[in-house]
């Protein structure tokens, strides 16, 4: 099963920030989505989760044509995505920011209940169950939001920079972290990611956005060596 | 692994558990202080008990804007509109039918000849407030905020000018008069007890989860595969039921039904009420009517004048002093406790939590 984006296109106004991108995410494969600010990375992620409906090109899930799907939809089929500011459910607990989303795929109220303190013993979250959400580290908040991702019972996960504001330390864990999930669970896992160590160590192909175009795509070693990212990327010093 | 872990627990048994008794005591320490108002103001004066079974029909009402207004954080103005669709409909399908002939010439024939039970008078205002929400609701529930205030007045207006002018079926500016009076402390009492219950059962619901979720962000709400557009509309319906219920009940309690009396200035006196007591929980929607409506009593005796003991003087306070204190106490909470007096929180043994 894939999720695949064709020739999308989303402009705000005049401006272009995604263009003619076409990228494939297979079920089981880990994918970094990097590129420097407003490259159209995180546009690009609002359009595979249908948070935004592109001018032109369109996306399937598992060969469906998603034309129309509300956000809602996409993350019922399977397309779960997390977002750079985590958006937690703050007036809520840490164990309910996770029911929430176990009651959308169809779980029981009771089961729900159990099944959120499993997954937060998974994420090493269990004792932060009946906490307030508003009241956790800045670490632990980005793994309750991974937690209520994979409470949707992702085939699609799509991680909006998992690891910003993270120390390297923290950064290396959550790398440990994501590459676990896509063993124990075999979603594909789309990550936008800036930290180039973390990417090259988990992704197995890479997808390099440039002012909303695909500037490069191949495995990290390919698109490391790629004349035009080097340029485009890394800057006049590589 | 914790993904294909079959659903084992029964859901019968789920209140039966240690953690699900404890989630049923906030529902319990409520009814019980609703009985225990029901029980002593039975004991008083008939001038007493009316003011008590005033107060359980604030408490209908105020429950009712609860159940949408807290669990969905969008604002509502209309509820008020509800509680006359209710008052309506119970009036023209229980008042008798030589009342009618006096007052509404124009009815059609088969409602002019027509009187039904109390109980399915009262059942029909609910369901038809719920109806109408379900209606009225499919548009504007992907509104929030600003949006969602404006339009929900706008569908308060639209009530008042139609039941206003509809003169042949509602008396129009007139008021239509000769309702059963058939309410009393321990009708009003129960029915104050079942819709806290309804409530209460709704926000354990998983529908009611996913539209606190939606309170909070609506966006992640939607990426955790939440409806947004459907809880917020359950819950708008259930509260338009439960404000119709309170509508039938303040017909049959006065007798005497004024389009005014569904107006601005209730709405913005039960809106006082959820703010002040904590929109966020159901604690908070008891404790506001409990609150202002003990206050506003106190204020209406103080502005009659009340006979000091011992000396031979009286303590009056000028007019319109109840309206100022009320409005002081809305802009004192909202500035320092937006919460509201319960902050949120449900009430448990060890206090709120």
């Amino acid at each position: 099963m894939e999720l695949e984006a064709s020739g999308v296109t989303v402009r705000f106004g005049g401006i272009r920030a995604v263009e003619d991108v076409s990228l494939r995410l297979a079920e089981g494969e880990i994918v970094g989505l990097i590129g420097p600010n407003g490259a159209g990375k995180t546009t690009l992620v609002n359009v595979l989760s249908g948070f935004q409906r592109p001018r032109t090109g369109q996306i399937r899930v598992g060969g469906e044509n998603a034309r129309g799907w509300s956000a809602h939809a996409f993350a019922r089929r399977g397309v779960v995505r997390t977002f750079q500011a985590v958006r937690l459910f703050s007036g809520l607990t840490v164990a309910e920011n996770v029911e929430t989303a176990l009651l959308s795929t169809g779980v029981g109220r009771a089961a729900a209940r159990t099944r959120a303190r499993d997954i937060l013993g998974y994420l090493h979250l269990a004792e932060r169950a009946d906490m307030g959400a508003s009241a956790l580290s800045y670490g632990d908040e980005r793994r309750v939001g991974i937690a209520r991702a994979l409470a949707m019972e992702p085939k699609f996960l799509l991680l909006d920079e998992p690891a910003a504001g993270l120390n390297i330390g923290e950064a290396e864990e959550l790398g440990k972290t994501i590459a676990g999930i896509r063993d124990d669970f075999g979603c594909g896992t789309l990550v936008i990611e800036h930290n180039m160590a973390l990417v090259t160590n988990l992704c197995e192909r890479l997808h390099v956005l440039a002012t909303g175009r695909t500037l490069a795509e191949g495995t990290p070693a390919e698109v490391m060596s790629n004349p035009a990212f080097k340029d485009a990327y890394l800057g006049a010093a590589a | 692994m914790i993904r294909h872990e079959a659903d084992t627990s029964a859901r019968s048994d789920r209140w039966l558990t240690p953690d699900g008794l404890a989630r049923l005591v906030p529902l319990f320490i409520l009814v019980v202080v609703v009985a225990a108002v029901m029980l002593a103001a039975s004991q008083l004066g008939i001038v007493q008990q009316r003011r008590v079974t005033f107060g359980f029909i604030s408490l209908i009402t105020v429950v009712g804007l609860y159940v949408f207004m807290g669990n969905s954080g969008v604002l509502n103005f209309s509820f008020v509109g509800f509680m006359a669709i209710g008052a309506y409909v119970s009036a023209l399908l229980t008042m008798r039918p030589q009342v009618k002939a006096t007052f509404l010439r124009d009815l059609p024939d088969w409602l002019a000849a027509a009187q039904f039970d109390p109980v399915v008078g009262a059942l029909a205002g609910g369901f038809a407030a719920a109806l109408v929400a379900l209606v009225v609701g499919l548009p504007i529930m992907r509104l929030s905020g600003i949006g969602a205030g404006i339009a929900t007045l706008s569908v308060l207006i639209i009530f008042y000018i139609v039941l206003g002018n509809w003169t042949g079926v509602t008396g129009g500016q007139r008021s239509l008069m000769g309702l059963p009076t058939y309410v009393t402390i321990w009708n009003a009492g129960l029915a104050a007890i079942g819709a806290i219950v309804l409530a209460f059962v709704y926000q354990e619901s998983r529908s009611c989860l996913a539209l606190r979720a939606s309170r909070e962000d609506e966006v992640a709400a939607r990426a955790a595969g939440v409806r947004v557009v459907r809880e917020r509309l359950t819950a708008f319906v259930l509260g338009a039921f439960i404000c119709g219920m309170a509508g039938v009940f303040y017909g049959h309690f006065l007798g005497t039904l004024r389009v005014e009396n569904f107006y601005l200035d209730p709405t913005f006196l039960y809106i006082t009420m959820l703010v002040v007591g904590g929109m966020r929980s159901l604690t908070g929607a008891v404790l506001g009517v409990i609150v202002i409506s003990t206050l506003t009593e106190l204020l209406r005796l103080l502005e009659i004048g009340v006979r000091l003991p011992g000396i031979d003087a009286a303590l009056k306070a000028p007019a319109g002093l109840g309206d100022v204190v009320l409005a002081a106490m809305m802009l004192g909470i909202i500035l320092f406790r937006p919460q509201g007096i319960t902050g949120g929180r449900e009430i448990t043994l060890r206090g709120l939590r």
